[in-house]
Order: structure tokens, then sequence, then C-alpha cells
């Protein structure tokens, strides 16, 4: 196991600029999520750490290495690609035992390991089968069995459950979890689905067009996103962003007054976002009326879209609402959960 | 049949009311089926089995064109050919033939379509390059190789230059053998580089990059990974390639008449000169008769090998 370290990181494809130095610490044993809207970076920056993309400009560091220049199998990485990548010729045993092949490991002892590694994955009786006839989620674990029977220093996983459908997604998600606390192998791994970045991760990396937005906890980011853009990325369903400005009595926003929390009246009076998450909202007698114009009943929760003066926002409430789209509901924002953004720069203001 | 549907009106009285048309949906996609066959198996009648059957029916004569004979002979000829003094020879120097054109083509042109498989400037002008000799017509291509391979001919003059004299290539049985393949070889081989660099271009790029990162160094990929995936195409090629060479025949004719002795005169080339410089229809008939069962065993064999060589994706 090793730390990984990206330092400057820079990747151009000729003259088109894709990843403007990034800068990341990844502890030892530590499992770290990329995450990111599509296009931004996120599956070049992973192959720039397994040696498949070459690196224009900064370093990468596996343990105190620079790898800049070593090939994949010097790095001492494993990769799981998103459609899995199994060699369809040959058996589950065999794609598995594939890596070991070239290291001069004895047939006996890639055996042994191929055992393991299936027990681990619950793939003991697929071995001689080949990937065309497993199931999605079968294959998924060949992938993973194909990275773990090496033991190798960091694990690299790239969207490997896009392919899945939604509640294999949930099923695999919880095993690549345990599997990481079983082996605790230090673990980068890439998604753009916020959920399994949320569930997964110890440490979040939030990326956008090449450059990272925030680097932290989960709950940190959710708690206390750097930016608008990490603030409507992290939770779903997205955060409300209410555009307005800091007066003595409180937010004023297009045909409403928001509650503002203590410390942000001394904010300076320009233009800000107001941003509260959905679940941040409260049913009460004596809030802010608000017209419902759509309620979408989930079970455990209820969420209503609805307008706040001028501005639409989305609401989930635990209680159940029954409310015809018309109807005026009274609604209250948690202070406590009030972020303020600046609307020029999109920087956090409070 | 006592339920009762919907409607209430019991299931029995409204199947009665139901009467079924003769063109059913069944029988019009058949019979559109049928029609979009139609013109291919009229083909196929009229010009493979209507000749197949007459050839058949030929080999059983004695036919001479000359001699405007045309006996029945029963079996006669079958019994000749088994007999024939040459015919071992002719095998002989069909099975080298073919044998030696079938792997100098396939190595020549997977390797040729490994190397133009890189992705570099100016690489389809080479592809079109190499391709260009399979649309050249075969007789000029044939006769500008009989100039270079004649004894004074350009192959020599060069050697010479290097202070090397060459053989009378196309005088001697191993080299004209070998000159003949060759020619054959470099006229048709990007035809198969074309397939090869198909099939080449459809194995997955993550399969590479996977092996890279499991550490296999390059052979051990094209040994691995390349030759398993493209093998049904090493399969379609090596049928296609077989069988092109038992029917070669212009190439023969031209470069080497079939010598010097036999050396040269495979299958198609005896047969040639049985029907049409002996005028011995009816056993060239029968020479032809048993080129068809050559190349049936053999396609049969190499269909039934891909069940253990070949490598399917579904
Ligand atoms: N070979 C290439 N040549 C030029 N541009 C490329 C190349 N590969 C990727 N890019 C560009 O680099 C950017 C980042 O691509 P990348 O594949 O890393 O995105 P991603 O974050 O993984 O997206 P997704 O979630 O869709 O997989 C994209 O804008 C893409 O267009
Ligand atoms: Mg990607």
């Amino acid at each position: 196991m090793a730390s990984v370290t990206l330092s400057k990181l820079r990747k151009s494809y000729g003259r088109m600029d894709v990843i403007h130095g990034v800068d990341v610490e990844i502890a030892d044993g530590e499992f770290v999520v990329l995450v990111g809207p599509s296009g931004c970076g996120k599956s070049t920056l992973l192959r720039m750490i397994a040696g498949l993309e070459s690196i224009t400009g900064g370093e990468v560091l596996i343990g105190d290495r620079v790898v800049n220049d070593l090939e994949p199998k010097d790095r001492d990485i494993a990769m799981v690609f998103q459609n899995y990548a199994l060699y369809p010729h040959m058996t589950v045993a065999a794609n598995m035992g594939f890596s070991l092949e070239h290291r001069g490991t004895p047939k006996a002892e890639i055996a042994k390991r191929v055992k393991w590694a299936a027990e681990i994955l619950g793939l003991d009786e697929m071995l001689e089968r080949y990937p065309r006839q497993l199931s999605g989620g079968q294959r998924q674990r060949v992938a993973m069995g194909r990275a773990i029977v090496r033991d190798p220093q960091v694990f690299l996983f790239d969207e490997p459950l896009s392919n899945l459908d939604a509640k294999l997604r949930v099923v695999m998600r919880g095993e690549i979890k345990s599997l990481h606390q079983r082996l605790k192998t230090t673990t980068v791994y890439v998604t753009h689905d916020q959920v399994e970045a949320m569930t997964m991760a110890d440490k979040i990396v939030v990326l956008n067009g090449g450059r990272v937005e925030q680097i932290g906890a989960p709950l940190e980011l959710y708690d206390r996103p750097a930016n608008k853009f990490v603030a409507g990325f992290i939770g779903s369903p997205a955060m409300n962003f209410i555009p307005g400005q800091i007066t003595a009595s409180g937010f004023a926003a297009d045909g409403a007054l928001l509650p503002l929390p203590e410390a942000a009246h001394d904010l300076p009076p320009r233009p800000m976002l107001y941003g509260i998450r959905p679940e941040h909202f409260a049913l009460t007698s004596e809030g802010l009326a608000a017209t419902v114009e759509l309620v979408e009943p989930m079970g455990s929760e209820t969420q209503v879209t609805m307008r706040l003066g001028g501005t639409p926002v989305i609401g989930a409430f635990r209680e159940r609402v029954r409310a015809e789209p018309g109807e005026t509901i009274r609604v209250r924002p948690e202070i406590a959960s009030v972020h303020l953004f600046d609307s020029d720069s999109g920087k956090r203001a409070n | 049949m006592s339920t009762v549907a919907a409607n209430g009106t019991p299931a029995k009285e409204r199947k009665v009311a139901r009467k079924r048309p003769f063109w059913t949906m069944e029988r019009r996609d058949s019979l559109a089926g049928y029609l979009f066959i139609a013109p291919q198996l009229a083909g196929i009648i009229t010009f493979v089995l209507i000749p197949l059957g007459l050839v058949f029916w030929y080999s059983m004569h004695e036919w001479n064109v000359l001699g405007a004979r045309f006996n029945y002979v029963g079996s006669r000829n079958y019994e000749q050919l088994l007999s024939d003094p040459a015919l071992l020879e002719v095998l002989g120097a069909t099975g080298i033939f073919s044998a030696g054109l079938v792997v100098f083509n396939l190595s020549l042109a997977l390797l040729l379509a490994v190397l133009l498989d890189q992705k570099l400037k100016g690489i389809t002008v080479y592809r079109t390059l190499f391709f260009s000799p399979v649309v050249v017509s075969l007789v000029a291509w044939t006769i500008v190789w009989r100039f270079l391979l004649q004894n004074n001919g350009g192959i020599n003059s060069i050697l010479l230059l290097t202070g090397v004299e060459g053989p009378n290539w196309l005088r001697n049985p191993t080299t004209a053998m070998i000159s003949v393949i060759v020619v054959q070889v470099f006229k048709n081989v990007g035809l198969n580089m074309v397939l090869f660099l198909a099939a080449l271009q459809g194995v997955p790029r993550e399969l590479y990059e996977a092996a890279r990162v499991d550490g296999a160094p390059r052979f051990k990929q094209f040994r691995r990974i390349t030759l398993p995936m493209i093998s049904p195409t090493i399969l379609l090629t090596s049928i296609i390639t077989i069988v092109g060479s038992l029917q070669v025949f212009a190439q023969i004719a031209v470069l080497t008449q079939g010598g010097p002795g036999m050396s040269t005169t495979v299958l198609v080339y005896y047969l040639y000169q049985q029907a049409f410089q002996f005028h011995r229809f009816g056993y060239g008939s029968t020479l032809s008769i048993l080129l068809f069962v050559i190349v049936a065993v053999l396609t049969f064999v190499q269909w039934q090998m891909r069940r253990r060589l070949v490598f399917y994706e579904r």
C-alpha cells in the first residue's frame, strides 16, 4: 500500500488543455473519489495515474516514487475499467491470473491467489466460465478479482458501476466498500454519481472543467461547500439558489424576504445567492408563503416544487404534503443551514 | 371451452366468427422470404448446380471434341484417375503450392496489417499501395513478373549489381515453385491484409490497456489477445486463400506452363492440359470432380476446426 500524490498535474491534447494543474494528496489506505460532471477530466486524471496517458506537466507520486515515466506495469497499480475490459476468450480464472503470469509467479501460487480472490468475491463456482456466460454484476466482480489477485499498491476504478442497473449498483457499492475495509488498499475511484461519492468516499475530490473545486470528507462538502458549483453538485435533489441582496431585515429576494443567520448580517450588501437545500425547508404554520406547483410523493419524503415569490424552489419534507397545485403552503428555511454565495465569483460568503 | 370472454360471448362462438384468411401473416412472411432469395436461387441453379451435374455426366463419358466421340464409359475415367501415374506428382505440386501460398500469404498479410495498423501520417497511402495489386489485371501482372524473373530479367540484373549471380528462376523446379507462389502472394496479399486490418481494428482498445496494466509485454499481448481475438478472420482468410490457391491457373500458364518437368503442374493446370491440349474432355471432367471433392472436404474440415481454434465473442 502507498500514498498517491498529484502535484500541479496538467494534461493537454495538442493545444487543448484538459487538466489545468491539479493537486491532490491521497493518504495510504484512503478511499478517494474523484467526482464531477461528464467531460471534466476524471478519466483522464485516473489514466494519468495508471500510466495509460502521458503527463504534460507536474508529477504523479506513488509512495515517494515519481512515476511519470514508468510503464503501467511498473507502477504497481491495478485498474478496473468502466466496461470491465475482461479478456473475452479467457475463462474467469485465466482472466484473474493473467497479470500474475507475467511476474513469474509459479502456477500453483497463481491458482492459490485466484482461488483466494474468487472466494472473497463469491466467484468460486464460476472460475471455468467465460465472461460471456456471466451477468453484469458477475463480470464486475471478475474485473475486481483481476485487480485484487495482485495485491497492488493502489486500486484505480473508472466508473465501475455505471453499466449496472440501479439495484445492483447499490449492492456492488457496498461490496466495493467492504472490500476496501478488508484489504485497506489505497483506492482512487472515479464516478459522476454524487451518491456513490458520498456513500463510499473517505475523501471526495470535486472536479470541474479540469480543475479541483473542493477536496474534503463527504459531510464537509455537504455542510460547507466552498462554492456554488460544489453546493449544486453534492446533494440530491440539488440545492436551491435564490438570487437577492442582504439587507438589515433579511435576504431580499424577488417577492420574498428570507431569514438570515446572525453572522450574515455583517456581510456587505452585494448581490448574493441564497443557498438552501430542499431538505432544509420546514413546513410551519407561520413561515413564508409558497405557491405549490408540483407535488411528488416518494414514500419516505415528499418533494414539492413551489414558488417563493418569483423564484422556483424545491422542498423535501418528511411529512406527507397534501396540497394541490396553486395552493399556498408555508415553509421556513433552517437558518443554520443557509449558505451564501457571491453572485459573481460563486465563492462561499458566510 | 366454457370460458366466457370479457364481453360476455362464449369463446367458442367468437372463434367461429373469426375465419382465418388464406394470406396469414406467416404465409405472407414466407412468401416475401422466398421472393427475396429467388434471384440468388435461380443463379445458383443455372450457374452452379446444373454445370456441376453436367460435369459429373461428362465425367462418365469418353469425349473427344476433335474425333467427335461421345461414348458412355461408366466409371472408366475414375479407374484411370486412380491409376494415373502423373496424379501423385500433380497432387504433390498442388499441395506444395497451396501450403506454401497459404503460409506465406497469411503471415505476410498479418505482418503488413500489424504494421499498417499504426496511427501514422500518410498511413492510408501505404495501405492503398499494398492493396493496389489486387485490382491489377492478373495476366498483365504475371507477364510483368515473367520478364522480371527471366534469366536475364530485372531481378537477376539487380542481383548482378550486388555481385550475385541469380538462378534461372523459372527453369529450376524449386525456384520455379517459389516464384509462382511469390508472384501469386504479392498479387493477392492486399486482400487478406485488408481483412486482417479490419479485424485488428475491431479488437477493443481497453483489452490492450488492461493487458498493459496487467504487465503483458507487446509480443504476449499479440499472442494472447490479438491472435485469439482475430481468429475468426484467420479462419476466413485461410479458407478463401486455400480454395483460391487450388484454382490457380493463369499464373502457371504464363510463368512456367507447368514446368520444368511436372514441377509446377497443379491440378487445374493438369485438367486444362488433359481437356484442352489433349482434347480429353471426359477425363478433364473427372479431374474437375476430384477438385470439387478436395475443396469441399477441405472447407468442411476447416469449418469443423473453428470450434477448437476460433474464439467467438457471442
Ligand atoms: N484523446 C483525446 N483527444 C482530445 N481530447 C480528449 C481526448 N480524450 C479526452 N479528451 C477530452 O478531455 C476531456 C476530459 O475527458 P475525460 O474522458 O477525462 O472526461 P470524464 O470526466 O471522464 O467524463 P465522463 O464522465 O463522460 O467519462 C473531455 O473534454 C474530452 O473531450
Ligand atoms: Mg470517464
